[in-house]
């Protein structure tokens, strides 16, 4: 298969995913959220990390998820420290600024704002390519955000030097909220992807 | 006497969101929150609550199981179901097993509202 | 110029007089390698102990593994400024084991594995802050060899 088609392949189930994300995301923050797609490329680890570790300003809280079945893929949803107090207040229906400490609801937030965005990801591949998967429960965790990021694309950078990822950014509107979201196909997986959505 | 209403649900914010909406919307009473299955029906037999709110994806137990082992012990029992928009399966099973009804992460304060009041009769 | 340096992972940069090189690690360990008498130093972000099969096939990323990793920074050092393995000392960061759920801790394997590689050269660990479970934030000053680390939530510290 030429690299042309997975890329399109890999774009179109990329839109669809963000298309899918942001309706889910707008209705549980009750906030219109834009999300963009950043790219989908096959990127050289190194260049990748350092890419990463330049605009890395500080703290974040990512949600590492697994999606399992037929293709699986490894995803990945961020946001920087402070603004998962805003994301949590949103989802809580608060007055902003009312959470003001990280606790136990804000790490809940960021791990059921990933398991709902990886989720609005699988229900795409299910609904529009009849791949079955399901996202594993998110692991939370707070450190730097090139330590997420690196942890992230570890398995993959371990197996190969270029790693294909699909990137995108999301801000809610009217906040300055910045939140990440990425999509990293486990193995083969982008191939047989590939291979589906061109059958269809 | 306001209903009692028992949340069961991995994530602490989301019985967090449901508990809010039941209390201020619909002023019913939350007499226990529940992170696992299992914990869901130990607090189911220990208090009898009016209605249980149940998430599907949870540890130790999931939802389905303990729906079937609270059925066992009360059939009877008022279960909503809340799961995320791709279980689909899991949810026709738990709607098959008897669950009363079901709510679709994300959701509205409207329809948590109206499944529970549809669930306990009002 | 001095200049500060992101160092990605599976590389190694180089620095003297005033550069600076910086990363960021979570299970990978960071291997700062420096000669005072040169004023000169090199920063290997490595990601796993041993390349194992890998380490024969061209055009392998060497800086991904220890074994071939410090070897080649070792080298590059020789190569740009003339620096003999005699002259360096070492300190390394790192090997965190950050997320939870998975099993093998690659974090403490990369720790033993690097420790055991500058052993085999001879080139003395000055200075060493590895395991947890948090991140590491590092700057190594390739003037004077100091290397200022702070593990995620704690105090910048100086090494």
């Amino acid at each position: 298969m030429a690299d042309q088609e997975i890329d399109r392949a890999l774009k179109l189930v990329a839109n669809l995913s963000i298309d899918k994300a942001s309706q889910v995301l707008s209705k549980m923050i009750k906030a219109g959220a834009k999300i963009e797609l950043e790219g989908v490329s096959l990127e050289d680890v190194t260049k990748a990390t350092e890419r990463v570790m330049q605009s890395d300003t500080g703290d974040v809280v990512g949600a590492f998820v697994d999606l399992v079945g037929d293709l699986p893929f490894k995803f990945l949803f961020y946001v920087d420290a402070n603004d998962s107090l805003t994301l949590t207040d949103l989802i809580l229906r608060r007055e902003l600024g009312t959470t003001k400490k990280f606790d136990v609801y804000v790490t809940s937030t960021v791990q059921e704002l990933g398991n709902i965005l990886a989720s609005a990801v699988t229900n795409v591949f299910a609904s529009d390519f009849q791949i079955k998967m399901k996202p594993t429960p998110p692991i939370v965790v707070h450190d730097y955000a090139s330590t997420i990021f690196g942890e992230y694309i570890m398995e993959a950078a371990a197996e190969q030097d270029e790693i294909l990822m699909i990137e995108s950014m999301f801000r809610v509107v009217r906040l300055n909220v910045k939140c990440r979201m990425f999509l990293l196909p486990k193995g083969d997986a982008q191939k047989e992807l590939a291979a589906i959505v061109g059958k269809i | 006497m306001a209903k009692r209403i028992l949340l069961v649900d991995d994530a602490p914010i989301i019985r967090l969101m449901i508990k809010d909406i039941l209390v201020e919307c619909g002023g019913y009473e939350i007499v226990a929150e529940g992170a696992t299955g299992k914990e869901a029906l130990d607090l189911y037999k220990q208090l009898k609550p009016d209605l249980v709110t149940m998430d599907i994806v949870m540890p130790e137990m999931d939802g389905i199981q303990a729906l079937e082992e609270i059925l066992k012990f009360d059939p009877k029992a008022k279960v909503v179901m809340v799961t995320a928009i791709d279980q689909r399966e899991s949810l026709m099973k738990a709607i098959r097993l008897g669950a009363t009804d079901y709510i679709v992460k994300p959701f509205e304060a409207d329809r948590v509202m109206s499944a529970v009041q549809k669930a306990l009769g009002e | 110029m001095a200049v500060e340096v992101s160092v990605g992972m599976a590389d190694i940069k180089l620095g003297r007089d005033g550069d600076v090189l910086a990363t960021v690690l979570g299970s990978c360990i960071g291997v700062c390698l420096f000669s005072a008498s040169h004023g000169a130093g090199g920063l290997l972000h490595l990601m796993m102990p041993t390349a194992g099969n890998n380490a024969a096939q061209p055009g392998i990323k060497k800086a991904k593994y220890a074994d071939t990793g410090v070897p080649e920074l070792v080298h590059s050092l020789k190569v740009s400024f003339g620096v003999q393995p005699k002259d360096l000392v070492a300190k390394i960061f790192g090997g965190a084991k950050v997320l939870q759920n998975v099993e093998r801790n690659i974090g403490a394997e990369n720790a033993v594995a690097v420790q055991a590689i500058l052993k085999e050269y001879g080139i003395p660990l000055k200075a060493h802050k590895t395991g947890g479970e948090r991140g590491y934030r590092i700057k190594f000053h390739t003037e004077s060899g100091k290397v200022i680390c702070q593990v995620f939530g704690g105090p910048t510290e100086e090494y």
